[in-house]
């Protein structure tokens, strides 16, 4: 019964391996550049402090909606990888171009309307 | 394992497929035609929605379960997806000139405008057809969000960003309502599905106090959608706020599929516990017929009072439903084409009214206009006429049809009450009727341009307008636009029509019912 766990502990252990290791070759390699806002306990890319008249980039928050909801709609291609045997299936196949086009749609949208557009 | 690819029926789903691409043709056709776009995006959507209904006709008649049951496809369903998609084809022409999708000094945006209301009309048709409660809930939505845009659609005017965001609270709270109610459902009977709830509920359930409590919260729901008193304090406020082309819309094509999917829950998911539920209805539907004809003898704004008369109708509406009869059915489908005729007229002329005379909406705007528009006055009066229920118009049709219902069901008292308020609603459909035809016309006003309110939550300095000035000054645009009145006439024709001859539409309209026969008495 015991060994029911065993791919618990693989899969601690391989985290506990991989992130150590990723964190430790960015300590020796990667370029040190310290500033204030890097140094916050939670970075995210703004002050985590902020006063009452601080301004921030509005373009910021566009990205980040159209990333969450673009992120969100592409979980839902996950389903296909539990047919993965259907790989053969044209049925599949069409299935998922057509949800890929209709997403292309979308980030044309985005695009032409200017969302993308750094400002 | 192998894997077999389910069967799928795309003739059934046909309408729907068309839907979508048109949704996205009229997206992507908005910002690739930076000139041309309004003409361009109205083609591809009036393309759209002619295709749709060309394909709801070309099924009329076939009886079957699609895409594994969660849709059914019937008469029902397609008379709901035909009276949404005519509400959408009256309303593309109406917003041709719509200052919501057009502001001076940014881009048009009638891309956007014309897709969301496609949107919404996609989640009606599937909200029709329907027969799963988790896609009752996500068309619901899916037709919800774009109307909550669409009703703040004009960012410049305060009333319209609060009707968006009053119409976004509100029926939040109604979805949230409703989803609370679907849960105790699928706790109480195990099943998402409307006829193995049937079965269960049906089996022994109809008692059962998780269903019971079921039923009252998706009753509450639905009735927020359908603006029932009294869950309807959002309605007057909503549609005065909203650009008229999309309260029109709202008014009608929401109504029509929501109900369609009240019938089908209720009489088909819920049909053995009908003691339980039809008194509860038939109270909400008294309390909506009292509550909306007195509602709207003091309003002054005709859009405010076709919100109140709206609450009414869906009151003489919900009659149908309470009935659990395939003649309440009939009556309710039927009711819903003519209320879809004559409501669209109406705001049609309201559309115009409010453009070239300073009132918006307002009675003033509309006296004297027998003698000066007699083009418009005509739609008017008969809109208003069949609304009050008036002889050899389809709403005196459709109230005799519903009070014969009722009759039949023995639910004669509600059958006086459609009377009663009937009479009430004389008082305001009349006031209109009067100041069209009686008084002389009021002085007219200044455009009100000077006053504009800048974009709410920017700095007027950070926003300049440059052509608005200009806009406002010049003639107003879309007076005598044909894309205004032919809808009109063709409505208010229509409304005469089916009025003097029923029996197209309530041939039609029992169709509607006979799909239900097998799950009713």
């Amino acid at each position: 019964m015991l060994h029911s766990y065993l791919p618990v502990i693989v899969f601690a252990g391989l985290g506990v391996i991989v992130g150590g290791t990723l964190a430790m070759v960015n300590g020796l390699i990667g370029p040190r550049r310290p500033s204030r806002a890097k140094d916050d306990p939670y970075e995210c890319g703004l002050p985590s402090e902020v006063t009452r008249t601080f301004r921030f980039g509005i373009s910021f928050y566009m990205i980040a909606m159209l990333f969450i909801l673009f992120d969100i709609e592409v979980v839902f291609l996950y389903p296909v990888g539990v047919i993965l045997r259907a790989a053969h299936s044209v049925f599949v196949l069409v299935e998922v171009i057509v949800f890929v086009v209709l997403l292309m749609v979308a980030l044309i949208y985005v695009w032409r309307r200017g969302a993308l557009d750094w400002r | 394992m192998t894997f077999h690819a389910p069967h799928i029926d795309y003739a059934g789903l046909s309408p729907v497929i068309a839907l979508t691409a048109g949704i996205c043709a009229v997206l992507v056709g908005g910002v690739f035609s930076a000139r041309r776009q309004r003409l361009v995006v109205s083609v591809l959507s009036l393309t759209t929605v002619a295709v749709a209904a060309g394909l709801c006709i070309w099924q009329w008649g076939e009886r079957e379960d699609l895409v594994a049951g969660a849709l059914r496809l019937d008469e029902l369903g397609l008379a709901g997806a035909l009276i949404a998609i005519l509400a959408a084809a009256v309303v593309i022409p109406l917003s041709w000139r719509e200052p919501a999708a057009e502001r001076p000094g940014s881009e048009p945006r009638h891309g956007e405008f014309q897709a969301l209301l496609l949107s919404s009309v996609l989640g009606m048709v599937l909200l029709a057809q329907a027969q799963n409660l988790v896609v009752l809930f996500v068309s619901l939505e899916l037709l919800s969000v774009p109307l909550y845009v669409l009703c703040g659609s004009a960012v410049r005017r305060t009333q319209s960003l609060e009707s968006g965001l009053k119409y976004l609270i509100v029926g939040s709270l109604g979805s949230a309502t409703l989803l609370y109610g679907l849960a105790f459902i699928y706790g109480g009977s195990g099943s998402t599905d409307f006829t193995t709830i049937r079965d269960a509920v049906g089996s022994g359930l109809t008692d059962d106090p998780l269903v019971l409590i079921g039923i009252a919260l998706a009753a509450t729901g639905l009735a927020f959608k359908i603006s029932i008193a009294p869950f309807h304090q959002w309605t007057p406020d909503v549609y005065e706020g909203a650009p008229t082309p999309v309260t029109a819309f709202m008014a009608v094509a929401t109504k029509a599929a929501a109900f369609c999917v009240f019938v089908r829950f209720f009489e088909v998911a819920l049909g053995p516990a009908v003691d339980n539920w039809q008194p509860a209805l038939a109270v909400l539907a008294a309390v909506s017929i009292v509550v909306g004809n007195i509602g709207a003898l003091g309003q002054s704004s005709l859009k405010r009072l076709l919100g109140y008369s709206g609450v009414a109708q869906a009151g003489y509406m919900l009659v149908g439903i309470v009935c659990a009869s395939a003649l309440g059915v009939n009556a309710l489908v039927f009711y819903l084409a003519a209320y879809t005729l004559m409501n669209l007229a109406a705001f049609a002329v309201i559309v115009v009214r409010e453009r070239e005379s300073g009132y918006g909406d307002g009675i003033k705007a509309f006296e004297g206009l027998g003698r000066d528009r007699p083009d418009l006055a005509w739609p008017l009066t008969i809109a208003m006429l069949a609304l009050a229920g008036l002889p050899a118009t389809a709403g005196f049709m459709g109230k005799l049809y519903l009070i014969e219902a009722a009759v039949d069901a023995d639910y004669t008292w509600l059958g006086v009450a459609i009377a009663i308020g009937t009479m009430i609603s004389l008082a305001y459909y009349l006031r209109v009727v009067a100041a069209v035809w009686m008084r002389p016309a009021a002085e007219p006003l200044a455009p009100e341009g000077a006053g504009m309110p800048a974009m709410a939550g920017g700095s007027p300095e950070a926003d300049p307008l440059p052509s608005l000035a200009a806009a406002t000054a010049a003639p107003r645009p879309g007076t005598r636009c044909l894309a205004i009145l032919v809808p009109a006439w063709l409505m208010a024709g229509a409304t005469i029509f089916f009025g003097v001859l029923p029996s197209p539409l309530v041939d039609w309209a029992s169709h509607a019912g006979g799909a239900l026969t097998p799950f009713l008495a």
